[in-house]
């Protein structure tokens, strides 16, 4: 007697493929590639996880209503943290956030404590995620946003250049003053 | 002579053994990172997208697509 073999139907085949894969074949591979980085520098620049869906959602959404317009100059996860980062700075310019701002390289750099070539440590994870954002929200926007490019190990500092429209030399040099001025704010969150 | 009477008694842990125990569990949750990206790298691995925001992003794509090809609109093959 043989067994008999179950064979997936259609409806299950269609279930396992998910709602974007059959509105939008083309695009869901882009998402799944790419929206944990937009959601993470959502999330890291707007502070909340709720606006940082809906800013995920957005970005994507324009990214598709404009998908014909890429040009393949620059990879897509570029194309996307360009229209990330122009979509949460004009989030934040309606919510009128920009109070944040008197955080300017000045007043960090004053602030800053020359003991920065120690380790960050870090006692408790779960606290991790509070302590990151209570850091990033005393950095000034440009600061906090390179700082966020670069841990994304995928950008280069070429392609983090061209979508700050800054050269190479620029993002490093204002990169050294943040890393200083984030493992000095950071150390306060203790 | 009278016998020293022991009774016997359950240990119990002195403060100082609190103390130590509650310090090694932390010093097992420690961590240190040695720069600003690290930290968020480490913060960004632990983050994972709602899947709700796929289920919305199909739903509004739904709304602004196409009707793809050959689908419904056979009246309209038969007016035009």
């Amino acid at each position: 007697m043989t067994a008999a073999v179950a064979q997936p139907s259609m409806d299950d085949e269609l279930e396992s493929v998910s709602a974007l894969a059959q509105v939008a074949p083309d695009f869901a591979g882009i998402y799944q590639e790419h929206s944990k980085a937009i959601f993470y520098l959502c999330l890291r620049m707007l502070g909340e996880e709720a606006r940082a869906e809906d800013a995920t959602h957005d970005v994507f959404l324009k990214a598709w209503r404009h998908r014909d317009n890429f040009e393949g100059r620059s990879s897509w996860r570029t194309w996307l943290y360009r229209i990330a980062i122009n979509h949460c700075r004009n989030l934040k310019q309606t919510w009128a956030e920009r109070h944040i701002s008197t955080t300017d390289d000045e007043f960090v750099l004053q602030n800053t404590v020359p003991d920065t070539e120690s380790p960050l440590r870090v006692l408790e994870i779960k606290e991790l995620g509070e302590r990151i954002q209570a850091t990033l929200e005393r950095l000034p926007d440009e600061y906090r946003m390179l700082l966020l490019l670069v841990a994304d190990e995928e950008m280069s500092y070429d392609e983090v250049a061209a979508l700050t429209q800054q050269s190479s030399d620029a993002v490093r040099g204002k990169l050294h003053r943040a890393r200083k001025a984030f493992a000095a704010e950071f150390r306060k969150t203790e | 002579m009278k016998k020293q009477q022991v009774k016997f008694q359950p240990r119990q842990q002195t403060q100082e053994e609190l103390d130590e125990s509650q310090t090694l569990k932390k010093a097992e949750a420690a961590r240190e990172f040695a720069s600003a990206e690290e930290v968020l790298r480490f913060d960004a691995e632990g983050i994972e997208v709602p899947a709700e925001v796929e289920e919305r992003l199909a739903e509004s794509i739904r709304k602004e697509a196409p009707p793809p090809e050959g689908s419904g609109g056979w009246w309209r093959k038969m007016f035009l």
